[in-house]
């Protein structure tokens, strides 16, 4: 699949939280919505530290990581189009021991933490539609926990490269080996090993730094399963029209 | 029929959302509140089911356990008396892909789902304090993921131990090898291998499918950080005597326009 240029401005329904914002409500929102160019690496959320703002990603891909005393990085959850990073604003925690960092390059649309914490004082429809989001996070979160569990390296790879692809539809991921396994937390030889198979296979190619989604299909079978829906069902009544799916 | 709301050993209060609530809530909670038995091995709901009542565990431990396509499942956080079972009511999802069941037998208390909705709807204070456990809840299953990714079965089962202690009065917990094995996801052998090694080291003792916690500073230097991590959250999440609900945002929270790598 060739990759499409990222466009120079992107439209804030993209993302599937702020699409499902009802009609009434959208041009108040969109006012307060300002667009982002997110860079790859860029930390959106430190760890124990308060979030000035809610993001929701249209083309960027974020990781919400765990780095342990020892420096090692544990990837819980992927965010992108589906949702969006801060619900510690939301959930009144404010601060996560967690850091949210760009893991993949493009845009999206912050909100002003003031702006947020009003909308859950009103307890408003964005609020609403975060709530279900969040919830979206914690099984995402709680799928990641039972695969650290029971998956093979081969298969957290293969749940790993779905979950981008949900987020990426051009199916071009530019992630090198290292940062995977680092994700992952797994060893980089482990990753080598896993992608040739994979390469083999016909699933993906892959050349350094770059990997092309090639058999969606072949993915989801190696582990069983699709992974968590992009669209989840308790989203879907408020976002008519969407096609996306696992 | 429901029983009535006491304040001995088996009162509402000691969970500790019940015990939190404003005095302004309680009357009209307490008259929906209905005492349950749960007992081991009780499922409260499992996976896609809808979700008709909101469990606080007083003396009863839950265990929420992800079910695998496959069937298998691992455990990815516990409740007790410091929380609830049944988030999905309030957070608008109807159901969640985990399995809910008793993994330490004890008493608790219900209320309908449509109750708690309009409750947390109604009230800032109850909305507040019901989130902020959500999220203590998350930082539980994030810490899960790290866990059952680097550390060894003996931090795990150290872990384990604790958070559960931390749910129950007393040091003793009544758990057969075979229960705690299917909990972590791992073979019964590592687990015997696991509690014998603490044995051997004079942290607890098991015998007869009850274990009792000799040495707790032990088992914490023992385990991986990421008990601390969840217990901290916790403490901070949930003991706090007020949060601001509409926080300000400071001079020094992290801007996403200039933030660098």
């Amino acid at each position: 699949m060739p990759a499409r240029p990222l466009p120079h401005f992107s439209d804030p329904r993209t993302n599937c939280v702020l699409r499902a914002i009802p009609a009434p409500d959208w041009s108040r929102w969109s006012a307060y919505l300002e667009p982002v160019h997110l860079s790859i690496g860029q930390v959106l959320a430190e760890a124990g530290r308060v979030p000035g703002y809610v993001v929701f990603p249209t083309t960027a891909v974020v990781s919400l990581l765990y780095v342990s005393e020892d420096g090692a990085s544990t990837e819980l959850a992927v965010i992108g189009l589906e949702g969006m990073v801060g619900i510690s604003l939301l959930m009144g925690g404010n601060a996560m021991p967690y850091q949210a960092v760009v893991q993949s390059a493009g845009l999206g649309f912050r909100l002003r933490a003031q702006v947020v914490t009003d909308d859950i004082a009103r307890g408003g429809a964005l609020f609403q539609l975060m709530l279900r989001y969040a919830q979206t996070l914690m099984d995402q979160v709680a799928q990641t926990a039972a695969c650290n569990r029971y998956y093979s390296i081969d298969q957290l790879l293969c749940r790993r490269l779905l979950l981008a692809l949900d987020r990426i539809p051009s199916g071009v991921l530019m992630m090198t080996q290292e940062l995977l396994a680092n994700l992952l937390g797994v060893r980089r030889e482990g990753v080598t090993v896993a992608a040739l198979k994979l390469q083999t296979a016909g699933a993906i190619r892959y050349r350094r730094g770059r990997i092309d989604i090639l058999d969606r299909a072949e993915l989801a079978m190696r582990v069983n399963s699709a992974p968590l829906p992009v669209i989840p069902t308790r989203l879907a009544p408020y976002a008519p029209g969407l096609s996306m799916g696992a | 029929m429901k029983s009535k709301v006491g304040s001995g050993v088996d009162g509402a209060k000691v969970n500790r959302l019940l015990a939190a609530l404003p005095i302004a809530d309680w009357s009209r909670w307490e008259a929906e509140l209905e005492l349950v038995n749960l007992p081991l091995g009780h499922v409260l709901y499992e996976p896609g089911d809808k979700i008709d009542y909101m469990t606080f565990p007083t003396t009863a431990i839950v265990s929420m356990l992800y079910v695998m396509e496959n069937g298998a499942s691992a455990e990815i956080a516990v409740v007790g008396h410091e929380g609830l079972v049944g988030i999905s009511i309030f957070m608008g999802g109807d159901s969640t892909p985990s399995r809910a069941v008793v993994q330490s037998a004890g008493k608790g208390y219900r209320l309908p789902a449509q109750f708690v909705k309009a409750e947390f709807n109604r009230s800032h204070a109850v909305m507040h304090r019901l989130l902020r456990f959500t999220q203590a809840l998350i930082t539980q299953m994030a810490q899960t993921a790290v866990c059952n990714r680097h550390h060894s079965i003996d931090k795990q089962l150290c872990r384990w131990l604790l958070l559960s202690l931390d749910r129950l009065d007393g040091r003793e917990l009544v758990m057969t090898q075979e229960l705690i094995a299917n909990m972590l996801g791992v073979r019964r052998e590592g687990v015997t291998e696991g509690a014998t090694r603490l044995q051997d080291a004079g942290l607890i003792r098991y015998s007869r499918g009850k274990i009792t916690i000799l040495d707790r500073a032990g088992l914490e230097a023992r385990t991986c950080e990421c008990y601390a991590v969840v217990k901290n959250e916790y403490d901070r999440l949930l003991e706090r005597k007020s949060f601001s609900a509409t926080r300000q945002p400071q001079k020094g929270d992290q801007d996403v326009a200039t933030a660098t790598t």
